[in-house]
């Protein structure tokens, strides 16, 4: 065949540039492709963003995010079971794409970072087990409630032993329920070690982002180590902590508890910055993007549980949007030179197909510039932070109102779950879910 | 030109062949068969830690002591065993296990446990309106359990990096009804290596 200008049309590069615009597709940002389902969970409808959720589909790489949304979004229509199926079926994806795969890593270089199959930050896993504790505790079934907290004391050694010296590693809130649910099937041992265990995590928290360590767990400890005979420990607790009695002591020894765990709002969301600069020489167009958290809009500020005349205020267990933030902060370095190198892959992609003729060049120029996105990836459905309530009653049958509280103490709305049974000695787990805002 | 058709033929027997491959594929195993995929407890762990506990069971004094002295078998009822481990292991399919390899040992008499009696009995009180005279069932007839058995599933996990070692120690205990005696202690340790991929392609 005779040379002619359109048979660059057919040479490698042009067929590496169709082959890239298709990935386009995936080249989107993760991030805006869930604002229709973040409209419905808006309008407090998880129902509704579950469906436009499957509707939606996902790529394999994506498999994930997308069992963990479906698992939260069935959690919050108070479909327990099922949003455990979910749950189990992304612990397999996670253990199937650990191992970091080649090709993803090699592509990742040429293109961007979301070749790779997500697999989770640290955040995701341990949240994995943590809501599907809570489903088990909302259906009664506390030994497999108990199954999860030491596949979560299983996951901190293993993030411990790949970050020692991050004090994200440990989950204060991972470790305040599995102290929980030790001490509720009585293993009270095994619930003082995870009670100072989450007493540390807290503390070493503080340092990183806006968090305390709540009253509850000082309570918790106070109790738990009077009724084991540690007097030291229980006399130098009482030193530290001072006078933080804020909350109804426990009144009788036979009074069934209601502990409501209060998922609030949405965590925040990963959008992209991005700086393009134009080598002068050559006419080559660097990019490089780079991933940010933006905070979505929280209005209630905690909740009031209130049981006739007795009520109790709600008190911070976890605050997801700090760890998600720090943990970004900690994984920037690591980021940004990804890029950098991907910027230089690129560069030089772009110079050779530019010394073949300038049309390849001008082609793979703009591919690169196109393919050049932030990884905005993360579980969307997890809420901005969790609020724990708790309430001693005598055993018997109940109308509980839950008070939302604005940034003022002012009451923004209000729901009843009526029929709530309480048995003596025994603890109801309550879970509820606000996302409008 | 007849040349077209062959290669056509050929390219697409060979297409064929290939996407025969693409389907899902079921193939049957023998029960018998081990296949240890994700090292979690499976069904082998299940089968082995029963029979082989069993057969320990039926073997020792207490037996013989029994048959010896009652000169009847003895009843046994399952209790609860408790999964204290670190996986979500059906218990029911490992009770039920026991309870095959028990019964299936000849020397026991077996005895429904307590979530099995409850729709026995609603039976046996329709029986009593509705079914014929001479073959209904008396209530209050049930055979009295002897012993029940109780146990444990426990787990010990190490874990480093991308492995892991898994310890399974399974206890059972034998409690003698009448006076709270344990009159048989059986314990099965299982280790398991899972090695995890560290790179895929």
């Amino acid at each position: 065949m005779s040379s002619g200008p359109y048979d660059r049309l057919y040479s490698l590069p042009a067929f590496l540039l169709a082959g890239c615009l298709l990935l386009l597709q995936g080249c989107a940002s993760y991030s805006h492709s869930f604002e229709p389902i973040d409209a419905k969970l808006a309008n407090n409808d998880p129902a509704s963003a579950l469906t436009l959720l499957d509707e939606q589909g996902y790529n394999d790489r994506n498999q994930l995010l997308y069992l963990l949304n479906k698992a939260m979004l069935l959690r919050m229509q108070g479909e327990y079971a099922a949003s455990n199926q979910a749950f189990e079926a992304a612990k397999k994806i996670i253990q199937a794409y650990s191992a970091i795969s080649v090709t993803e890593q090699s592509t990742s270089f040429v293109i961007n970072d979301t070749t790779i199959t997500y697999t989770g930050i640290p955040l995701d896993r341990v949240m994995l087990h943590t809501y599907e504790a809570l489903n088990y505790l909302e259906l009664g079934d506390l030994n497999n409630a108990r199954v999860e907290a030491l596949q979560v004391d299983v996951l901190l050694q293993r993030l411990t032993q790949d970050a020692p010296d991050s004090a994200l590693s440990v989950d204060p809130f991972a470790r305040y329920l599995a102290g929980m649910i030790y001490e509720e099937l009585g293993e009270d041992s095994d619930a003082m070690i995870a009670y100072r265990k989450a007493y540390e995590a807290y503390k070493e928290h503080a340092r990183l982002y806006a968090t305390t360590v709540p009253d509850y767990l000082k309570l918790d400890l106070l109790r738990l180590s009077r009724r084991m005979g540690l007097h030291e420990e229980y006399r130098n607790f009482k030193k530290e902590f001072g006078a933080s009695a804020t909350h109804q002591a426990d009144t009788s020894a036979h009074n069934g508890r209601v502990v409501l765990f209060f998922s609030n709002g949405l965590a925040p969301v990963k959008r992209e910055s991005s700086h393009t600069i134009i080598d002068p020489g050559s006419g080559i167009a660097v990019r490089i993007s780079l991933p940010y958290y933006k905070n979505r809009p929280v209005p209630v500020a905690k909740v009031r549980l209130r049981v006739n005349e007795i009520q109790s205020e709600s008190e911070q267990v976890e605050n997801v949007t700090g760890i998600a933030r720090a943990t970004l902060q900690a994984a920037m370095p690591g980021i940004t030179t990804r890029a950098t190198v991907r910027a230089v892959t690129k560069y030089q992609m772009a110079r050779q197909a530019q010394r073949q003729d300038d049309l390849t060049g001008l082609l793979v120029n703009i591919m690169n510039v196109v393919t050049e996105r932030a990884d905005t990836r993360s579980w969307l459905t997890l809420p901005a932070n969790i609020q724990m309530a708790r309430i001693s009653l005598p055993a018997g049958r109940y109308t509980l109102n839950i008070e939302l509280l604005g940034q003022h103490g002012a009451v923004v709305d209000t729901r009843q779950l009526k029929d709530i049974r309480v048995e003596a000695s025994k603890t109801r787990y309550i879970s509820y879910h606000h996302t409008a805002h | 030109m007849m040349q077209l058709p062959k290669q056509a033929l050929f390219l697409a027997g060979f297409t064929l062949l290939l996407l025969a491959g693409c389907g899902t594929q079921v193939e049957r195993v023998d029960v018998k068969e081990v296949h240890d995929l994700s090292g979690a407890w499976n069904d082998t762990d299940s089968r082995l830690v029963s029979e082989e506990m069993i057969e320990d069971m039926v073997s020792r004094a207490w037996l013989t002591d029994y048959t010896g002295k009652y000169k009847k078998k003895p009843a046994v009822i399952v209790g609860t065993i408790r999964n204290l481990s670190h996986e979500h292991i059906n218990v029911n399919t490992f009770v039920n296990d026991i309870q095959k390899a028990m019964i299936n040992s000849g020397r026991i008499t077996f005895v429904a446990s307590s979530v099995e009696r409850g729709e026995i009995r609603d039976e046996r009180k329709d029986q009593d309106l509705n079914a014929r005279e001479d073959t209904r069932k008396a209530m209050g007839q049930e055979l009295g359990a002897d012993f029940m058995l109780k146990g444990t599933i426990n787990t010990i996990v190490d874990v480093d990096g991308d492995d892991q070692v898994r310890y399974y120690q399974v206890d059972l205990n034998l409690i003698s009804l009448s006076d709270n005696t344990i009159v048989w202690l059986g314990q099965k340790k299982i280790k398991k290596l899972v090695s995890n991929a560290k790179i895929r392609p």
